[in-house]
């Protein structure tokens, strides 16, 4: 076969021409996707009344409407099976680029390598002064493994509330001690009424840990060791104990869940009880006769409660991590409609946010904010943080029993042995 | 004849009978069942297979586990709450088949005269059946939930003093049985209504020319008579008793004091409480187990009647 001298050259040429054309043909696509906006998906679990959704919503919608490069998609999730919907997601690939999650999610999803840790976030954060806008705390409780693995957003709390026409009959003041709390509890034991309403479910185990923190004890050593039976706390457990054998818990606390022993609190069938910051807001009518207790003093003069710093939280999933920044960063500034409009049922971690004239006009939820979280400790105390056995301490229901025995008026040291070796077999010490 | 020549050979035989096979019309029960045979594979067995082997892991729900042989089972039969969950399962299994089936027959041999507004009774007495047990476990729970719940008033009237039928373990565990016969015994009165409908009355009439009394009548016509259908009816209800999640959960979630935890409760604990899949699916197996000697046990004492 004939060729011409400059056969390669034109060879050349075409193959150039070729690549030209196929490079143009497959860029076309590439250059449309480049003006695309990068879409999030932002899970959001339910963290208050339908409004809260809807307000939620709202936000997102102004952050993409102030962000025409990113998308992000707003999905809400229900309480329920909320792990098994997480993990069926980490599992098939589906995670989101973020989302809000229960107190100990992230950590346990890090543990698994499913979260993208923060600290570049927070270290911007820190440069530019962001960080002191959150609560004394807050951001550090979510330090793990030396990586900070999410952003504090809420706070759920326990506070003690009263009644005040109970209180007003029978002539007392509000207790500021443990001590006045078991004398006004037992004044106030009378007539078919008790003193205290407490629960036999995840919110009568509030009570323990309530106590514990109250009394400057706490579920943990600070290297992590379980120290359930530590002189505090069974000193706390007995003032408890003390309670029941005075007669002034309602003997139906036992039995009782949340929602029972709020009903009965709302219908004045007790003096006292412990519950979130939101109780007020959503007695109905009874809303005028209750108040919040100031925190009480323990017999060692000091004071504390249980907490949980609520967060959220970027998926290693995530093909995006710099727009997640962005949208986290906008997200945790701008949240605050979440309780203007939202009613949500947290307390905010920023101090802005707290400075808003919402929580002044809502005088109970201000007042929690000024004295009770500054007190705050989370189940993990006295160890740093937050680790991801405080999932299945709380979770398995061993401080659950714990509290439906105490309220039956069993014998302390015994339930207390039980409760403790069954949580060590929890954490397999 | 090389390797090659016999393996082509095997080949075309069994490619021959094949097509004799099809053209028999042999395979076609096998195709119609193959879409259902794949179906319960992959929803029954998968699934079961994967958490029998689950039972042999320490693995979470997030991360499968290593293979720890017998621990899960050595820990579960060892724990007092597997112990304390077993018996209540029993308690719970044998007072509502006896409770359910006495009821249910009382009103089927009622609803089977000719007694006034028998129509409306039929389907009235079905209403707990068919109520979501949601709706009725939860109903049934503010009838009982303290001193100012409807019980207790009717205590009151009569001068008692409350009754905590939630807060004391006795209570709650008689509470959770009367619920569960309240929604079983509908199942049970309807299956044995259809029974007795089915009995020869010439049987009768003989009994009675015999100059049997109506309740040699029930011993010895209505109940041999209703043998077979009762054994199937107590199998159904044990299995559907040891197996209840609703009504302890609903009603107690399996306290005070895990008092009315049954099986099926503490795989859930274990599970999604404790987040010990091995633990979870070792207990799920050992409640299947259970069920399948008590299973077995009951078919055969049928057959050899």
């Amino acid at each position: 076969m004939k060729t011409s001298g400059n056969a390669p050259a034109r060879g050349r040429a075409g193959l150039l021409a070729s690549l030209a054309a196929a490079l143009a043909i497959g860029l076309s696509p590439v250059a449309a996707y480049a003006a695309d906006p990068v879409k999030l998906n932002f899970w959001d679990m339910i963290w208050g009344p339908p409004e809260y959704i809807d307000a939620a919503k709202e936000l997102v919608a102004e952050f993409n409407k102030e962000n025409p490069g990113i998308q992000v998609e707003y999905r809400s999730i229900p309480w329920n099976n909320w792990y098994q919907t997480y993990v069926t997601a980490i599992s098939a690939g589906t995670a989101p680029d973020l989302s809000t999650g229960a107190g100990y999610q992230a950590v346990q999803l890090y543990d698994l390598g499913a979260i993208r840790p923060i600290d570049d976030l927070i270290e911007e954060m820190k440069t530019s002064g962001d960080l002191d806008d959150f609560l004394p705390g807050t951001v550090d409780t979510l330090r793990y493994d030396d990586h900070y693995v999410a952003l504090p957003w809420g706070i759920d709390i326990r506070v003690w509330f009263y009644r005040k026409d109970m209180l007003d009959a029978a002539g007392l003041k509000v207790p500021t001690t443990w001590a006045e709390l078991r004398e006004a509890a037992k004044a106030t034991t009378k007539d078919g009424k008790f003193g205290i309403l407490a629960s036999g479910d995840t919110g009568g185990s509030h009570f323990l840990y309530n106590a514990i923190l109250n009394n400057g004890g706490g579920l943990f050593t600070e290297d992590r060791k379980l120290d359930l039976k530590s002189e505090r706390n069974v000193e706390a457990f007995e003032a408890l104990a003390g309670m029941v054998a005075d007669g002034s818990v309602s003997p139906a606390s036992t039995g009782y869940n949340s929602d029972d022993r709020r009903g009965a609190f709302n219908r004045g069938q007790g003096a006292f009880t412990l519950d979130g910051p939101g109780l007020i807001s959503q007695a109905g009518d009874a809303a005028d006769k209750i108040g919040v207790v100031p925190p009480l003093a323990g017999p060692h003069g000091d004071k504390g409660t249980i907490f949980w710093v609520n967060n959220i939280m970027v998926y290693e999933q995530t093909k995006h991590p710099e727009e997640v920044k962005t949208f986290l960063k906008w997200w945790s500034k701008n949240q605050t409609p979440l309780w203007t409009k939202g009613n949500t049922g947290q307390l905010p971690t920023r101090k802005s946010i707290a400075a808003n004239d919402y929580f002044k006009q809502q005088a109970s939820r201000g007042y929690v904010l000024e004295n009770y979280v500054p007190i705050g400790k989370t189940t993990a105390t006295h160890a740093a943080g937050i680790f991801p056995a405080l999932n299945e301490v709380e979770g398995e229901g061993v401080m659950q029993t714990f509290a439906q025995e105490l309220w039956q008026g069993k014998p302390l040291d015994q339930i207390l042995d039980t409760a403790d070796s069954r949580l060590k077999s929890i954490v397999k010490e | 004849m090389s390797a090659v020549d016999l393996s082509r050979s095997e080949a075309g035989t069994w490619r021959a009978s094949a097509r004799a096979w099809w053209r028999t019309g042999d395979a076609l029960p096998f195709l119609l069942l193959a879409p259902s045979v794949l179906l319960i594979l992959a929803v029954i067995a998968y699934p079961m297979l994967t958490g029998f082997w689950y039972g042999f892991t320490d693995g979470s729900l997030l991360k499968y586990g290593r293979f720890v042989g017998l621990d899960n089972y050595v820990e579960l039969i060892t724990s007092r709450d597997f112990r304390h969950a077993l018996w209540f399962s029993l308690v719970f299994a044998v007072f509502n088949v006896v409770g359910c089936y006495a009821l249910g027959l009382g009103l089927a041999l009622l609803l089977n005269q000719d007694v006034p507004g028998r129509p409306f009774f039929r389907v009235a007495l079905l209403l707990p059946w068919i109520v979501p047990s949601i709706v009725s476990i939860v109903s049934w729970r503010w009838m009982m939930a303290d001193e100012r719940a409807l019980f207790n008033q009717v205590i009151g009237l009569f001068g008692g003093s409350p009754v905590y039928f939630l807060s004391d373990q006795t209570w709650a565990v008689v509470m959770v049985i009367a619920i569960k016969i309240w929604r079983s015994f509908p199942f049970m009165m309807l299956s044995l209504l259809a029974a007795l409908q089915s009995i020869d009355r010439s049987l009768y009439e003989a009994a009675s020319l015999d100059g049997a009394s109506r309740w040699n009548q029930f011993r010895f016509v209505t109940m041999p008579q209703l043998r077979n259908i009762s054994i199937v009816l107590a199998l159904l209800m044990t299995i559907w008793t040891v197996n209840d999640f609703d009504t302890p959960w609903l009603l107690t979630q399996g306290g005070p004091a895990n008092a009315t935890e049954n099986l099926v409760l503490l795989a859930y604990r274990y599970t999604f409480g404790r987040n010990d899949v091995g633990l979870g699916s070792a207990t799920s197996f050992v409640t299947l187990i259970i069920l399948m000697i008590l299973v077995v046990f009951l078919l055969r004492r049928q057959k050899e009647r």
